[in-house]
C-alpha cells in the first residue's frame, strides 16, 4: 500500500526504480544458485524469472530497512522448493534425520583419518583443481550445497543465511561444518581413486 | 588443552563469525595446538577454493535483458503520471512561435504519443506473456507435485455436492461443478492451494488412469477469454476465463478428452443445464 507522501516524492517511480537498482545486480548470483540447485539451464531460467516476477509484484511488502538480498534469495529458495526440481528435496524427509541437525556442536567431527591421511600438499593440489571441487560440490545434498554457496560464494553472514533459509543459526553452523566435511571427504575419495587408477 | 576446536567453531573462525571472546579463546587454543591450526588452514584453503569453484554459471544475456526489460517497464509505467505533471514545474512554451511551428510541435507530439503507446502495448504484451509463462510453470509444478506426493486430496469425494461446499469460507469465490461428466471421467476430490499468493481451488479428476488437475481462481481482469491450449513437457494445459473465474487444467491425457472435461466445466459456469446447484 502506498502512503500519500510517497506519491508526492520528487523522483518518478521510486519503488520500481529502487527495485531495479536492488534486483538487477543480484541476477548473476540468483542464476548461479538457481543453476546449482536445479542442475539445468532451462529450470534455472524458469526459477529466476518466477522469482523476479514474485519479487517485483511483492516489492511493496518489502521492508525498506531489511535485507533485500536475503529477501529475494528466500523467494528463490521457496520457489525452488515448490518446483519440480525441488520436489526431490521435499521428498527426502529422511535427509534431515540423516543430517542429525540439533543446532549444537554435537559430536560431529572430521571422519576418521580425513585429516591424517592427507598432507597439505595433496590438499592444495586437490583444492586447486576447480573441476574436482565442482564435482565434489555436485555430490552435496541440496541443504548442504545451498548453505555453502550462500556462505562462500555469496559471502552472506550466518544471520543472513538463517533468514534466507528460515532456519536457526545453530543449524546454519551445523550444515556448514557438515558441508565442508563432505567436500573434503569427496575430494579425498576422488584423489584416492585417481591414484589407484594410475597405479 | 583437552579438546580440539569443534568443526562449527573452526568454520565460524574462518567465516569471521566468532565474537571477540570466542576469537580470543580460539586463538589461545590454536597457539598451542598444531592439529587445529592445520585444520583451520585447510578450511581456509577450502573456503577460498569453493568461492572460485562456486561461481560457475554466468547468467545468459537473453535472460538478463528480458528481466531488465521487465524492471524498466515497471519503472516507466510508474513514471508516466509524474511526467504528465512535469510541464507545470517547467517554464512554459514559447508563445512567439508561428503557426507552422505549432503544427510541427503538434505533429511531433502526436507521433511521440503514438510511439509511446505502441511501446507500452508491446511492453504490456511482454509482461503478460512472462506472467502467463510464470503461471503455467506454477500450475504445472503443483500438478506434478500432487502426482509425486501421491497424497490423498484434502477433500475426497466423487460427489460434487460434497466437494463444492467444502470450499465455503476457504476461498473468496464460488464455482459450479458439471452435473454430467464425459465418459470414463470421475471426480476424485479437491485441494485448497495457492498460486501467486492467491487461494485457488484445485479440482482433481481422473480420465481413465490419467490424473487431471483443474485450478480455479478469481479472474482479476474481469475479462472473458476463449479456450486456449498449450503443451509443456508432454503435459497438456488448457485455459479459459469467465467473467469471474480463471481456469487452468493440466494433464497428460489425450487433449481432446481434456477439452471435453474443460468444456463441461465451462458450460457449468455459464449456468446451462449441466450447472450444479
Amino acid at each position: 500500500m502506498r502512503l500519500p507522501w510517497k506519491r508526492k516524492a520528487p523522483e518518478a517511480g521510486p519503488q520500481a526504480s529502487r527495485f531495479e537498482n536492488l534486483a538487477m545486480p543480484l541476477l548473476p548470483s540468483l542464476y548461479n544458485l538457481a543453476f546449482w540447485l536445479s542442475r539445468n539451464a532451462a529450470d534455472a531460467e524458469d526459477l529466476v524469472q518466477e522469482t523476479f516476477l514474485k519479487a517485483l509484484r511483492g516489492f511493496e511488502s518489502f521492508e525498506p530497512d531489511s535485507n533485500f538480498k536475503a529477501w529475494i534469495f528466500r523467494i528463490l529458495r521457496n520457489t525452488y522448493l515448490t518446483s519440480r526440481s525441488g520436489l526431490a528435496v521435499n521428498r527426502t524427509v529422511a535427509l534431515e534425520n540423516e543430517l542429525n541437525e540439533t543446532g549444537e556442536s554435537g559430536p560431529a567431527q572430521y571422519p576418521e583419518g580425513a585429516i591424517d591421511r592427507q598432507t597439505p600438499e595433496t590438499n592444495l593440489l586437490q583444492m586447486a583443481d576447480r573441476a574436482a571441487l565442482q564435482a565434489a560440490m555436485e555430490t552435496l545434498p541440496p541443504p548442504l550445497l545451498e548453505v555453502i554457496l550462500l556462505c562462500d560464494v555469496e559471502e552472506m553472514k550466518y544471520k543472513e543465511i538463517a533468514a534466507t533459509l528460515e532456519i536457526p543459526i545453530g543449524t546454519v553452523m551445523s550444515r556448514i561444518a557438515r558441508a565442508r566435511i563432505a567436500l573434503r571427504t569427496a575430494l579425498q575419495v576422488q584423489h584416492t581413486s585417481l591414484r589407484e587408477s594410475r597405479a | 588443552m583437552t579438546h580440539h576446536l569443534s568443526p562449527e567453531i573452526l568454520n565460524a573462525l574462518i567465516d569471521g563469525e566468532l565474537t571477540g571472546d570466542q576469537l580470543a579463546s580460539a586463538n589461545l587454543h590454536l597457539a598451542a595446538c598444531p592439529t587445529c591450526t592445520s585444520s583451520a588452514l585447510q578450511q581456509s584453503l577450502l573456503k577460498f577454493a569453493t568461492v572460485k569453484a562456486g561461481q560457475r554459471y554466468p547468467v545468459p544475456s537473453h535472460l538478463y535483458n528480458r528481466l531488465a526489460g521487465l524492471a524498466s517497464q515497471e519503472r516507466s509505467q510508474s513514471e508516466v503520471p509524474a511526467s504528465r505533471t512535469a510541464p507545470h514545474a517547467q517554464s512554459g512554451p514559447s508563445w512567439g512561435l508561428g503557426s507552422l511551428g505549432w503544427a510541427a510541435a503538434v505533429v511531433l507530439l502526436l507521433a511521440s504519443l503514438s510511439l509511446m503507446l505502441f511501446q507500452r502495448a508491446i511492453q504490456r504484451a511482454q509482461t503478460a506473456s512472462a506472467e502467463h509463462a510464470a503461471l503455467v510453470t506454477e500450475v504445472f509444478d503443483q500438478h506434478v507435485a500432487t502426482l509425486a506426493a501421491n497424497m490423498a486430496p484434502q477433500v475426497i469425494s466423487t460427489d460434487r455436492h460434497t466437494v463444492k461446499p467444502w470450499f465455503q469460507g476457504k476461498i473468496p469465490f464460488s464455482f459450479n461443478l458439471p452435473q454430467t461428466l464425459p465418459s470414463d471421467t470421475t471426480l476424485d476430490g479437491a485441494n485448497l492451494t495457492y498460486l501467486s499468493n492467491q487461494p485457488v481451488a484445485q479440482l482433481l479428476y481422473s480420465i481413465g488412469k490419467h490424473r487431471v488437475s483443474i485450478f480455479l481462481r478469481q479472474n482479476s481482469s474481469a475479462r472473458e477469454s476463449s479456450v486456449h491450449a498449450t503443451e509443456r513437457s508432454g503435459f497438456h494445459v488448457v485455459e479459459f476465463k469467465t467473467n469471474d473465474l480463471e481456469v487452468v487444467a493440466v494433464s497428460d491425457v489425450d487433449p481432446t478428452r481434456l477439452a471435453e472435461l474443460t468444456s463441461a466445466l465451462k458450460s457449468a459456469q455459464s449456468g446451462n443445464t449441466q450447472q450444479s446447484k
